[in-house]
């Protein structure tokens, strides 16, 4: 099936070429070790990311899901902090199946410094070799370690928002969910950025984008692949795995929707907002003209990334109550 | 749909005060069949006069009467320009809201006042006539033959052909986005863009928005009801309703301008909008789409200074500058 997709923003499409490389290989589980290990050459350490900012930056290990590994999680500071502030709880993205948590850091220090919040960025293990349910069991496991040390982190527990793009908004969507399911952290909102969330690949904008943009089709069904493995696109994912498949929507936190509409996830967050209306449910959606996949991280610079930019810190200054 | 219950998405308690004046400045009648012609005379005593509105401020303001739909009454437009004129302006078309039947071309214009300003643009808002003494197709075709006057005398006015957009706001936003169809298929005005405030866009209200607030908030079901039952008649929920009166009815939403989408997510036409824009993109069309937490319809007018309304506010100027080409300024 072959689809018109709505064209790029001008003003942007010119990082699309930067970004895409056209030699790239194809997202496979014998390529993906090489590609971890280029992405994590393109981004330092956060104590050397954050720079001379005035923010405190603390490696910890802290204790995984039962039975599983040790997580290595990134606490970002404002410095000086002597009271509770609002707290914000980061997965980062790579289609479940590449990624690291240090590519997040320009974009938590911006926030730490905008809102004068803590983060906490959590590494979670990755498909292939760690398919369902480890993403999702490390992060829900990372926010209640965070919730639990709240008062030891300086994070005003009642403040405390999720937070992810792309893969990493999957696993925001995924963790709330099983945060309301099992009666977990009580989150004060979920900050959900073109947020990967349905395995079934059947909506128009998956169509759309098949071989176009910077988060392809192929390579959002190789990371469903991996993280699901045959049960991929079948209707069986678990809802924490794919919240688009949750079938009750009802008593999540507040939610914030971001994509563009040039990218294949355009429709699936947009359906996700209109169920969590359905329900009567907080949602706010944020469609952006023209814009692709990730487009506030490769086109920074550009009337549109600031314009997205405002309405995340608009909504986090109602969320936050600040 | 007994059985069925609706819970509404709450509003931001920020947006609260602003929602009772609403209510109470203006639904202090509930508007019903009966009491049209009373919320019209009511409606008209809380916009204030143009001189009024414009105050001090660096602008020209002319009313002229243009040419109406054949065989109808000319069509009265206001036309706002920054004082001195302008040349290669951007053109600004407004279309006030009200429900189809209430209302007038002073209403909100306030708003294309500042835009003008901001864009050195040049506005124009056009007065349609109201149902259900004129029912469809007669308001749309008044605003269509008023952008058409405004596209061929757009150099006479300063105006840039190439950068004139249609907006409006509930009712007008419904009538802009028909405007925008029926400029697509008579071959009419090339527009820039299409903004739909809150748009009134879909007269079957039968989406779940729609029965979230039934007997709630502004502009409810109720209020729907007599707006369309008044602009369509017995033809209201029908295969026969024209796509120009109630967009949403159009079967093909390919090559229209660019949209600009925005909604409460606490108001009864938040799903039809989400749905124009998802049917758009469908078609690689393009649009934007905004959908406010907690925003009652109207809320970024009527609770101006809350967080929630400046971000939205912002974000349309945003849109704006992108549409018309304005550099943005970091």
């Amino acid at each position: 099936m072959t689809q018109t997709p709505v064209p790029f923003d001008p003003e942007i499409e010119p990082a699309l070429a930067l970004v895409v490389q056209p030699d790239a290989p194809p997202f496979t589980p014998e390529a993906v070790p090489a590609m971890r290990k280029a992405m994590a050459a393109l981004f330092p350490p956060a104590a050397e990311a954050v720079g001379d900012a005035p923010v405190d930056v603390v490696e910890r290990t802290i204790p995984g899901p039962e039975g599983a590994p040790d997580l290595e999680v990134t606490v970002i500071s404002p410095r000086w902090l002597d009271h509770p502030v609002p707290g914000l709880y980061n997965i980062h993205g790579g289609g479940m199946m590449v990624g690291h948590r240090n590519m997040d850091v320009p974009r938590l220090l911006a926030l730490v410094l905008e809102h004068g919040v803590v983060a906490v960025n959590v590494e979670y293990r990755l498909a292939p070799e760690h398919p369902h349910p480890a993403p999702v069991e490390d992060c829900y496991a990372g926010l209640v370690w965070t919730a639990e040390h709240a008062s030891e982190l300086s994070i005003d527990p009642d403040r405390l928002v999720i937070m992810g793009g792309s893969a990493g908004g999957g696993l925001s969507a995924g963790v709330a969910l099983l945060a309301r399911d099992r009666g977990g952290p009580r989150l004060a909102g979920q900050l959900l950025l073109c947020p990967m969330i349905d395995d079934s690949n059947t909506t128009v904008s998956s169509h759309q984008y098949s071989g176009l943009g910077t988060w392809t089709r192929e390579a959002n069904l190789a990371g469903w692949r991996m993280l699901l493995g045959d049960a991929a696109g079948t209707g069986t994912a678990s809802p924490y795995a794919s919240p688009s498949r949750a079938t009750d929507l009802s008593g999540l936190p507040p939610a914030f929707v971001e994509v563009g509409s040039a990218e294949p996830f355009r429709d699936e967050d947009t359906e996700y907002a209109l169920r969590i209306w359905a329900t009567g449910g907080q949602a706010e959606l944020h469609v952006w003209s023209g814009a692709f996949h990730g487009f506030d991280m490769y086109a920074p610079d550009s009337e549109l990334t600031r314009a997205a930019l405002a309405a995340r810190d608009s909504w986090l200054r109602r969320v936050f109550g600040t | 749909m007994t059985g069925v219950s609706y819970p509404p998405v709450p509003y931001d308690p920020e947006l609260e005060p602003g929602l009772a004046m609403f209510l109470e400045l203006v639904e202090g009648i509930p508007l019903r069949a009966d009491t049209i012609l009373a919320n019209r005379a009511h409606f008209g005593t809380i916009v204030p006069p143009i001189e009024q509105v414009v105050g001090d401020r660096p602008v020209e303001v002319e009313h002229r009467a243009v040419p109406g739909p054949a065989g109808a009454p000319d069509v009265e437009l206001t036309i706002v320009r920054p004082r001195g004129g302008v040349t290669g302006a951007p053109g600004i078309y407004s279309i006030h809201g009200g429900g189809m039947v209430l209302g007038n071309r002073f209403f909100g214009i306030d708003g294309l006042i500042e835009e003008v300003l901001r864009f050195g643009a040049v506005g124009v808002s056009v007065e349609y006539r109201l149902a259900p003494e004129h029912p469809a197709p007669a308001g749309v075709e008044d605003c269509y033959a008023g952008l058409v006057w405004f596209a061929a005398n757009a150099r006479e006015l300063g105006v840039d052909p190439a950068r004139i957009l249609v907006t409006g706001a509930s009712a007008g936003g419904g009538l802009s986005a028909g405007v925008a169809l029926m400029a697509r298929d008579r071959g009419g005005p090339a527009l820039a863009g299409q903004m739909l405030l809150c748009p009134m866009i879909d007269d079957r209200n039968e989406t779940v928005s729609t029965r979230q607030y039934d007997g709630l908030g502004a502009w409810d079901r109720n209020n729907n009801d007599t707006g369309w039952d008044a602009l369509l008649g017995p033809l209201r929920g029908t295969d026969e309703v024209s796509p120009y009166a109630a967009p949403a009815r159009a079967t093909d939403l390919s090559g229209l301008p660019p949209a600009y989408i925005d909604v409460g997510a606490a108001e009864i036409f938040r799903d039809e909008a989400t749905d124009y824009a998802l049917r758009i993109w469908a078609t690689g069309g393009q649009a934007e789409l905004h959908v406010w937490a907690g925003g009652y319809h109207g809320f970024s007018g009527f609770s101006p200074q809350a967080e929630v309304s400046r971000a939205a506010a912002g974000t349309r100027l945003s849109w704006l500058r992108r549409i018309l080409g304005v550099p943005s300024t970091p």
